[in-house]
């Protein structure tokens, strides 16, 4: 009886132990000392069909550089990832390299996050979007692509309206005007808009923003000096409103989800604009392969407010960070540049359509739309939404819905913004 | 001797064990974690600050007003298995084939529920399209904020009332059937058959449904809700359970999370207690 005591006992203490265990790796402190064999990234693009030979190569570069040391990628789902990943820093473990998007995101975590200014000085000239990945003058992050809100346009919606697909519309009466026509002569919606997220109006707003800001105001804005009540920024949700009364957009863009509704709306020819993404999805690829290549047009924010500069709004998309707690922060940093050497980029922009952030990438052989986007890039200016807190994006996404519902109006809906945006 | 004394604690120590340490250890850790800060805070003592920000956090309001609907709408999420199980226990036509088709629903995921229902909800949707060929019409079903938290409840109601059928004929198994009989001899209608015969022959089966219906909506409509609304629109399908993902995931702000999580598990406590008690009450009348 007594052995069958014991025997019990040691069931259950072996019980808890297997409970109490944990299926990342145990956090390793920086004073351990001696050679790393093994590197753990992670991310959510690994696992993806496209990124295969990206991956493959940054690979196969990082080897040449630390032969002895074993890289593991953990694909991590998307939707999850951050969950994980809080779950795994809040309890001092996780991986020593990790995908991030730039902004909030990151900015939010750098608190567990090696500072790589020492490492990536070579790579600054090359690569763009570092803004997205820094906080207070420090990078955390390399950039491995470019996040923006283009205009996109089809033009097979314009020859067949008698517009000239080359000459899109210059001022906002324009396009509602080349609207008008769409609509008259196809039944196509002017904007394919997906709101089931809130997501709708951030692609709006950094859209459409450099059209209605002036040049300083949209400088402050993103400085961090907002001023929520003056006209022009009204003026970006006045617009939103107009667009959502005067039925510019889809029907029922509050329950329409952006990926990939909205998105299919404008791939099956159902509305004429759309303010999609650079990378990587959502793009001038996806686009392409339902309208065609040729059919895919890019046009700047057409001009709201008289004598403002529309510009491309991009940052850093995503880019890879190293962890605190990496036990050699040196060679976790080479991972990160492996994963952003141009031939590693260059696989990225051809498999996957992403626009790279590699300024040096020859372009010249895609397609119309890849090459407009791309020329833009050097007098781009960050998105204003990215500039924004978390918290302040998720309110704007519920106010925006409100918008469009009719049970909030312009002025209720800047006034909650400024009050969540001096308090985060 | 004395270790025939102790094997009955030694039986139960496992099970004991277990509970404490995955279970009721957590549970204090998450508690004790909801009093500390989150960001430049973090891991400092904050006293109730988590809990004063989240009660005046708009959508942590509707979250708790939704779960008030949840509770409104419980008789119903209860009566339409219970009455469709009366309906197979009495063997109306074809009760072979609804109880075969009625469970189906519970053993697709949310996430396929979820997605066939947006299709059909949708704007453009079969529904909308059905409605317009009776010439009403069309509806926002998910992206009208007064009518979307009804539309993912009753996905909800249909996608798992099949778990709660089996129950009501599992109990319908214990039921005497010489009380059947004796109420059809003295030709009882069927309502008053349901009311006097089978509804206090079901007591317990009833309790043990509102109970687990009801931690079924609070804790397992997350899959819907975020294939569905993802919270929306304007936050009116927010649930605690959403909440505290939103607030885990998405704003990083852990120890908000888990303070939102413990006024969950309170609110389960009180619901489930409370129901109990009712519904035992009401028994003991009959």
């Amino acid at each position: 009886m007594k052995q069958r005591t014991l025997c019990s006992a040691i069931l259950v203490a072996g019980l808890a132990l297997a409970g109490c265990g944990s299926a990342t790796r145990p956090a390793s402190s920086p004073s351990d000392s001696g050679k790393v064999t093994k590197l753990v990234v992670w991310d959510w693009k690994s696992g993806d069909a496209a990124a295969a030979s990206y991956i493959q190569k940054a690979k196969d570069d990082f080897a040449k550089k630390h032969p002895g040391v074993t890289v593991e990628f953990v694909a991590q789902p998307f939707d999850q990832y951050y969950t994980l990943l809080g779950a795994a820093i809040q309890a001092g473990t996780g991986p020593d390299v990790m995908l991030f998007n730039g902004g909030g995101q990151i900015r939010d975590r750098v608190d567990s996050l090696l500072p790589l200014d020492q490492y990536v000085a070579e790579d600054k000239q090359r690569l763009a979007g570092w803004d997205a990945f820094s906080k207070d003058g420090k990078i955390y992050g390399a950039p491995v692509t470019l996040q923006g809100h283009p205009i996109y346009y089809n033009k097979t919606l314009y020859e067949k309206a008698g517009l000239d697909p080359a000459s899109p519309a210059k001022t906002w009466d324009e396009l509602v005007d080349d609207c008008a026509t769409i609509k008259q002569k196809t039944g196509a919606n002017c904007f394919a808009l997906g709101n089931k997220e809130g997501a709708g109006i951030q692609f709006f707003m950094s859209g459409l923003g450099s059209g209605i800001l002036t040049a300083q105001e949209y400088d402050d804005w993103i400085a961090g000096k907002r001023v929520w009540d003056s006209p022009n920024v009204k003026q970006i949700f006045k617009l939103w409103k107009e667009a959502g009364d005067a039925k510019l957009n889809n029907d029922g863009a509050n329950s329409t989800a952006m990926f990939n509704d909205a998105f299919t709306i404008f791939n099956s020819g159902k509305a004429a604009h759309i303010i999609g993404l650079m990378s990587d999805i959502g793009h001038w690829k996806d686009f392409s392969e339902f309208l065609g290549a040729d059919k895919v047009g890019v046009m700047p924010s057409p001009v709201v407010t008289s004598g403002t500069t529309p510009n491309l709004p991009y940052d850093g998309g995503i880019g890879y960070a190293v962890a605190k707690w990496a036990k050699d922060p040196k060679t976790a940093a080479d991972m990160v540049r492996s994963l952003t050497t141009t031939d590693a980029l260059t696989s990225f922009y051809s498999d996957a359509g992403a626009i790279a952030s590699d300024t040096t990438i020859d372009v010249s052989q895609g397609p119309v739309a890849v090459g407009t986007i791309v020329s833009q890039i050097k007098g781009g200016k960050p998105a204003l939404h990215v500039a924004l807190s978390s918290k302040t994006l998720d309110l704007m996404g519920r106010l925006s819905q409100q918008l469009l519902s009719g049970s909030a109006t312009v002025d209720e809906v800047v006034e909650q913004l400024a009050a969540s945006d001096r308090a985060s | 001797m004395r270790s025939e004394r102790l094997a009955p604690y030694v039986l139960v120590a496992p099970a004991l064990l277990i509970i404490v340490a995955l279970r009721l250890w957590p549970l204090l850790l998450g508690v004790n974690f909801s009093f500390t800060g989150d960001g430049e805070r973090n891991g400092a003592m904050v006293g109730l600050d988590n809990y004063l920000e989240m009660f005046q956090d708009a959508t942590f309001q509707s979250a708790l007003r939704n779960v008030g609907l949840l509770v409104l709408l419980l008789p119903v999420a209860v009566a339409i298995p219970g009455l469709l199980a009366t309906f197979i226990y009495l063997r109306v036509p074809g009760h072979r084939f609804f109880r075969s088709v009625y469970f189906f629903p519970a053993v697709l995921s949310p996430v396929i529920v979820g997605a066939i229902f947006n299709l059909m909800l949708a704007f453009d949707g079969s529904l909308n399209t059905v409605l317009a060929v009776f010439g009403v019409g069309p509806v926002d079903w998910l992206g009208d904020p007064d009518v979307a938290m009804f539309a993912v409840v009753g996905v909800q109601i249909w996608a798992t009332f099949g778990m709660a059928l089996v129950v009501f004929l599992a109990g319908f198994a214990t039921l005497d059937s010489a009380l059947l009989d004796a109420a059809r001899m003295d030709g009882a209608s069927l309502p008053q058959t349901i009311w006097h015969v089978i509804i206090p022959g079901l007591t317990r089966t009833i309790q043990f449904v509102f109970v687990t219906t009801m931690i079924g909506m609070l804790t397992s409509m997350f899959g819907l809700l975020y294939v569905m609304t993802s919270g929306g629109p304007e936050g009116s399908t927010y649930l605690p359970e959403y909440y505290i993902w939103i607030q885990q995931g998405q704003m990083n702000r852990p120890a908000l999370a888990s303070a939102a999580s413990t006024v969950l598990f309170l609110i389960m406590l009180v619901v489930g207690l409370l129901q109990i008690s009712v519904l035992r009450r009401a028994g003991r009348e009959d």
